[in-house]
């Protein structure tokens, strides 16, 4: 088995960037679309860790690594939280649901 | 190697490593000092200590202290060294510009608490959650301002936007407040995904994540590459481009403005005052900081990057006025009428920015020079004077909108007409920030916006484009006229219906006096130009 190649770690961190844009663009559920978001953040890890294993970045990319894990963690919770507050006041997590600020 | 290791390490490490440590560590006390007070508020309610002393005082202590080292380190600055420092092995770095901003944040933030006591918005039982969060935020705006590496930037706009997503939505039993916070929080999320994977593309490509060596990495890296064929430079404009949809989305850009009036409309008008002022300020620092650096000396293949880039902002700052002001003039709330003037505004700071990097892409060339050196500067001038006074303006008038939303319950334009008779006080102050906004003179928002504009006369001379962004800046401002005029038509020469609730304010008393001061200081910034604009130019220098 010979080495797997920058080319192909890129290639599966375009490819989650994709899926959760995609999810994120057409979930109407609101978990659905915080599911997107985390697609979105690890896409970009991968490109960070394969990049410092490949590149000159070196460690920076496996710090920001660590820390985008971190504050997906931290982003989640609060996300979560408010999607059960939309829930307790709409009886609903159907972001399309959420019409009465327009104007 | 684990943590004991590398504390061992530490200890017995070289003197010089453990002294950078810290004098970076005496640099970080405004934010060491304002996480300290959440903490210090957290415990203080686990021991029931707040019963007694309230958590506002908490806050307060916290957030005077940091403004008052944040002044301490201005004044050393001034004495001692010029030279910009990086602490942290150079993640964040620390100059004028990142002192200016860590002062203007940590002022604001005082104000901020002020105003939240006086219109008592989170009850005493809520209370260290909301001073906690509203602290929080401030640390990760400080961070921005500070940042120097990719790193920081992200979780800068972390940090400063997760607190301000639990904030809109403070109001936990209202449907409006759950639908503000929850529409935020998706687009928020959405936006910092894609700015992460620009950075993520473009410090792969550039090879590092440092400021300070991307312009010289970029020159590396294009020295000898041609156009847009080339793979390595279109994964580099796309990069770009991404982290541009992260900054659009905390500057409510167009077309990443839409959470913007829904959040401001769904959160508390005093939340709505923060997140207006505080991070915009905080996302132009960065985004300044970033394309200063991106730009670096404006030679070569920097050039053109700086120039199209400049442009291309332009672009942006046209459609982003044109559209808040036009949409601002349906509104018949006042908060969504705010929002949608925050959005115009940002389009005016962004004309500076633009300015900015035009001036840049001809730095070295020789047909400029001369007393054009001074030009980016004054640009920068423009951008940080307009920061200050907008800071005012928007704060007194989203404080009148949470003081009279108290008394009335009512948020709607209509329901303001003929305050004038019962309250003078408010609609006086309410007309000032409005013709501030506006930029009447001789108020400060005249000024702001006349360095601005006069900073992109200046890049004319570099680009035709300019003479569009500086008629679009000019046509808006008389656009803008109609629905800020309105407000304070509605306020003063209408006469109040028998039926509306009346408002009743005491001239002498707190809220009133607070009005009174953030709207003086909009009036005082318009006759005494000097001392803040000497201040800004002087912070303006430390990035070039």
């Amino acid at each position: 088995m010979g080495e797997v190649g920058l080319n192909a770690y890129l290639m599966v961190g375009a490819v989650l960037f994709v899926c959760g844009v995609v999810c994120m663009a057409t979930k109407r559920n609101g978990i659905g679309v915080l599911m997107g978001v985390e697609l979105v953040l690890n896409g970009a890890n991968v490109n960070f860790v394969a990049f410092s294993r490949y590149t000159s970045l070196g460690l920076d990319g496996q710090t920001v690594a660590l820390f985008v894990i971190v504050l997906a963690a931290a982003e989640a919770a609060v996300a979560l939280a408010i999607a059960l507050n939309f829930y307790n006041n709409h009886l609903t997590i159907d972001v399309d649901r959420g019409n009465e600020l327009q104007g | 190697m684990d943590f004991e290791a590398l504390f061992k390490q530490f200890l017995s490490g070289d003197v010089a490593q453990q002294a950078s440590i810290l004098r970076s560590l005496t640099i970080f006390l405004p934010e060491l000092v304002l996480s300290s007070s959440i903490v210090l508020m957290l415990v203080a309610r686990l021991v029931s200590l707040d019963r007694i002393i309230p958590t506002h005082w908490f806050a307060l202590l916290g957030g005077m202290t940091s403004f008052v080292i944040v002044l301490f380190q201005f004044w050393e600055f001034g004495n001692s060294q010029t030279v910009p420092v990086e602490v942290f092995t150079g993640l964040a770095i620390h100059d004028e510009f990142s002192i200016f901003f860590r002062g203007f944040l940590t002022f604001f933030l005082v104000f901020v608490i002020a105003l939240t006591v006086l219109t008592g918005i989170p009850d005493d039982e809520d209370a260290p959650d909301f001073y906690s969060l509203l602290c929080g935020a401030v640390v990760g705006m400080m961070l921005m301002s500070s940042a120097n590496h990719l790193l920081m930037l992200f979780i800068g706009i972390e940090m400063a936007s997760v607190p301000s997503y639990a904030m809109t939505g403070f109001l936990k039993g209202k449907r409006r407040s759950s639908e503000a916070a929850l529409k935020f929080v998706v687009y928020g999320a959405g936006a910092a995904g894609v700015m992460l994977f620009g950075i993520s593309l473009l410090t792969g490509i550039l090879g590092t994540a440092q400021f300070s060596e991307l312009a010289p990495r970029f020159q590396a890296v294009f020295a000898n590459h041609a156009g847009m064929q080339d793979p390595a430079t279109r994964c580099v404009a796309l990069a770009l481009l991404m982290i541009a949809v992260g900054f659009a989305f905390k500057l409510s850009l167009v077309p990443f403005h839409f959470w913007c009036p829904d959040a401001f409309h769904g959160a508390p008008a005093e939340v709505g005052g923060f997140l207006s002022v505080g991070s915009k300020a905080a996302a132009f620092a960065l985004l300044v900081r970033l394309t200063t650096s991106l730009a670096g000396d404006g030679s070569g293949a920097l050039s053109q990057l700086s120039l199209s880039s400049g442009l291309g902002l332009g672009l942006i700052a046209i459609i982003t006025t044109t559209f808040g002001n036009l949409a601002a003039y349906s509104q018949r709330n006042i908060k969504r009428m705010l929002a949608y003037s925050t959005i115009a505004h940002a389009g005016y700071m962004l004309m500076a920015v633009s300015a900015l990097l035009v001036l840049q892409s001809v730095q070295t060339d020789l047909v400029f020079q001369g007393n054009h050196q001074e030009n980016g500067p004054r640009a920068m001038e423009g951008l940080l004077y307009y920061l200050c006074v907008y800071l005012f303006m928007n704060l007194g008038a989203f404080a009148i909108v949470a003081l009279i939303r108290n008394q009335t319950y009512s948020e709607e334009i209509d329901d303001y007409k003929g305050l004038a008779q019962q309250v003078p006080v408010l609609a006086i102050c309410m007309a000032i920030c409005m013709f501030s906004l506006v930029g009447i003179p001789p108020l400060g928002g005249f000024y702001g916006k006349a360095f601005i504009f006069a900073s992109v006369y200046e890049a004319t001379n570099v680009h035709w484009f300019m003479w569009l962004v500086l008629a679009a800046g000019g046509l808006n401002t008389v656009i803008s006229l109609f629905y800020y005029l309105r407000v304070a038509k509605t306020m003063c020469m209408d006469s109040r219906p028998a039926d509306a609730v009346p408002v009743t304010l005491a001239a002498s008393s707190s809220p009133a006096m607070y009005v009174m001061l953030v709207s003086g200081m909009v009036v005082f910034l318009g006759i005494i130009i000097d001392p803040l604009s000497k201040v800004a130019l002087h912070a303006a220098h430390a990035l070039f």
